[in-house]
């Protein structure tokens, strides 16, 4: 399913000075970030390190203590949830009604975000593609495993057409198969133009999947890197002086 | 293209009517509903079958009752029943604890007796709860049950978190959701209000639609203040749990506590007499009069010159009618200047109570609910007060007719007269004629208030809810 053109040239993913402050607290501290189109940024880092803090700011789920995140050329305000149209969300677990079907599920999140009614031959296209058998699309998500769940959040970020995609950890807890399924799938959305910006702890999925590598210390964004121009032993390395610092 | 609003009640209806718990939950309220109506049907319709022979039967006694002395007639006095109001099968409210039938007699004007709630064991009394008892306490539960989720609960499973990503805004959950419960509670209530309206039609009395359109509307307005609130409060609790303990705090003060409460309240501050101590009063001011100071026989001997000189005689054998019926006459309009003083005493109090209750649903709507819900229904004292001023009007037209033939007809001291057995029948049965609803609501006001600003209050609070914060 191809993105709709979108109107804004310029990254849909956009962090000026963005700042985070709890108290005496800062959780981001000054981040500058561009994610293009077609790219996937992935942001290592410990916990507590501001990945999630990032995406939140993107969500509009928190207000910046100072500093703009901004979506497709719009400064994100929690008070303003236009710009969240431009973005699929995908957390750790995609929490989903557990009395509906996957398939429900899905046509659900997609006509909110959208507006419009989907088609349920095109849905179950898309969990298909997503790698969701239709036997299973049309059971109740109460008994489906947090792989089969990260699939119908991949099917939603498809169904769409988001501009940018966030993703918190999506591959934590996967088996290597179905991690593996997902970055395929990423490797997919990403081909039609999607901007993604990835919180992950997993060093092999972001050099594997990712096209940049940014690496978070307290609250910065203390490296970054191109995927390709790294192997496995210099990021790792370069990932534990970071954080060992 | 549906709105996202019925997208999202779309959404909850279906997720909670494939919840077992739900289904469980609402069979069980149309069952009670169900047992409530039918119980209620047949109760109404024994009692007015019951009541339209006995007030047949008194008819043809005093028809029939043969030669007498109308004195005589009028000590024997008749029994009058009050109507079943077709909506009590609804709501019986205060006519359990009211009577149902009074005895018509000279000199006296008698209580109510024959309280069903007497015949009732104390065990049975809760098993016998009417259709409006569970539409006032156990909707509203359900109403808590299926809302205080709504937002707590979806922050707990991480759905909300969801939504709020696709940028859906907050009043657009909210009337989704709003939208979403009550139209589950449409299916739930819609059979039992069918059934409701089937034993209404199939009761003989007649229904009195304004009356059944004011109750919807009364109740419908009760449980969108329900809903509103409950949703306003799962939107702003940190978990569900918290959502349902605050939710179920509030129904159990609001519902149970303060109406007990209240109504102790307003007897304490608007008390009436024991039903002795009502009879030791009305006996000592028809004595003595209402100022204690106008013996009976000063007040003879007042009438007495008035008659003699309303007739310009000067002395009583001299009178071209009975004396002792002009007497007697006057004797009952003393009589009925202490009764119109002490029982509408007795029924300002009891308006006075019904008052502070329904200003007292400014803490529990519940209080205005329950007051608009009795009088529309037609089962409340106000509606009781009526029925006994047209039954007391009934007697004193009857005792005025009886000392008026004795009067006309006989001369002092004729105690042994009798009056033909043809003359009973000229005076026509008692035939009460229920009030308009419109005039039943006038001391409704409080209550329409009560209700109405509280429903006013609530929508602009569920409408400047906030978004619930997600860190």
């Amino acid at each position: 399913m191809p993105l709709d053109p979108s109107p804004n040239p310029t990254s849909p993913l956009i962090a000026r000075s963005l700042t985070k402050r709890y108290g005496d607290v800062t959780a981001l501290d000054a981040l500058d970030l561009e994610v293009r189109r077609g790219e996937l940024f992935c942001l290592l880092g410990a916990n507590g390190a501001g990945k999630t803090t990032t995406i939140n700011l993107f969500l509009g789920f928190l207000a910046p203590s100072a500093g703009d995140a901004m979506v497709c050329g719009r400064v994100v305000r929690p008070d303003d949830p236009a710009t969240r149209r431009h973005l699929a969300y995908i957390p750790e677990t995609v929490m989903l009604y557990r009395q509906l079907s996957g398939l429900e599920n899905l046509e659900y999140f997609t006509a909110l975000a959208t507006g419009v009614s989907p088609e349920r031959d095109a849905l179950m296209a898309l969990l298909q593609t997503a790698g969701l058998p239709p036997d299973k699309a049309r059971q109740p998500v109460g008994g489906y495993s947090k792989g089969m769940r990260q699939k119908v959040g991949i099917a939603i970020a498809m169904a769409r057409n988001a501009e940018a995609l966030l993703l918190d950890e999506p591959t934590s807890g996967l088996d290597p198969r179905a991690s593996n399924e997902f970055s395929a799938l990423l490797d997919l959305l990403r081909g039609q133009g999607a901007a993604i910006l990835m919180a992950t702890h997993d060093l092999f999925r972001a050099k594997e999947s990712g096209t940049r590598i940014g690496i978070m210390r307290q609250g910065r964004l203390v490296d970054q890197m191109e995927a390709a121009s790294v192997g496995h032993a210099e990021l790792e390395q370069r990932y534990l002086s970071h954080i060992t610092a | 293209m549906a709105s996202p609003v019925w997208r999202i009640a779309r959404k909850e209806l279906v997720e909670q009517a494939r919840d077992g718990r739900v289904r469980l939950t609402s069979l069980l309220l149309v069952a009670l509903l169900a047992v409530a109506f039918l119980a209620g049907r047949q109760q109404q319709q024994s009692i007015r079958q019951e009541h339209q022979a006995a007030q047949q039967a008194m008819r043809n006694f005093w028809v029939n009752q043969g030669a007498k002395n109308p004195h005589s007639a009028a000590h024997y006095g008749l029994w009058v029943f009050k109507p079943v109001p077709p909506l009590a099968l609804f709501d019986a409210g205060v006519n359990a604890y009211t009577g149902v039938t009074t005895y018509l007699e000279a000199h006296r004007q008698n209580d109510f007796s024959r309280r069903p709630a007497m015949d009732q064991p104390s065990v049975v009394r809760m098993a016998g709860w009417s259709a409006a008892a569970i539409l006032q306490l156990l909707v509203p539960l359900l109403i808590i049950l299926l809302a205080f989720p709504a937002f707590a609960g979806e922050r707990e499973a991480g759905t909300l978190r969801q939504l709020l990503a696709l940028g859906v805004p907050m009043r657009t959950l909210l009337a989704g959701k709003a939208l979403g419960i009550a139209a589950l509670l449409t299916l739930v209530l819609g059979p039992a209000t069918l059934l409701g309206a089937a034993a209404l039609a199939g009761s003989s009395g007649q229904t009195d639609s304004p009356r059944v359109l004011g109750l919807a509307l009364t109740y419908g307005a009760y449980f969108a203040l329900v809903l509103l609130v409950s949703l306003i409060v799962s939107a702003r609790s940190g978990t569900s749990r918290r959502a349902l303990l605050v939710l179920l705090s509030a129904w159990a003060i609001t519902s149970l506590m303060l109406p007990r409460a209240m109504g102790d309240l307003a007897r304490w501050l608007h008390p009436t007499p024991s039903a002795e101590q009502f009879q030791a009063t009305l006996t000592r001011d028809i004595a003595n009069g209402l100022d204690g100071h106008d013996p009976a026989d000063v007040r003879a001997k007042a009438v007495e010159r008035r008659a003699l000189a309303h007739y310009g005689v000067t002395s009583l054998d001299s009178l071209p009618v009975n004396f002792d019926a002009i007497r007697m006459q006057a004797s009952e309009e003393h009589a009925n200047t202490v009764f119109d003083h002490h029982f509408g005493s007795l029924y300002d109090r009891y308006r006075a109570q019904n008052a502070l209750v329904q200003a007292a649903g400014i803490w529990a709507p519940l209080l205005a609910v329950r007051s608009l819900s009795m009088a529309l229904a037609g089962s409340d004292i106000e509606q009781h007060r009526h029925f006994a001023a047209a039954a007391e009007a009934y007697r004193r037209g009857l005792i005025a007719w009886t000392n008026a033939y004795l009067r006309d007809h006989t001369r002092t001291g004729a105690w042994d007269w009798k009056a033909p057995p043809s003359v009973w029948r000229d005076y026509p049965p008692f035939d009460y004629a229920v009030p308009p609803v419109g005039q039943m609501l006038g001391p409704q006001r409080r209550a329409l208030l009560v209700l109405g600003g509280w429903l006013i209050v609530a929508l602009l609070l569920f409408l400047r809810t906030p978004t619930p914060r997600l860190e």
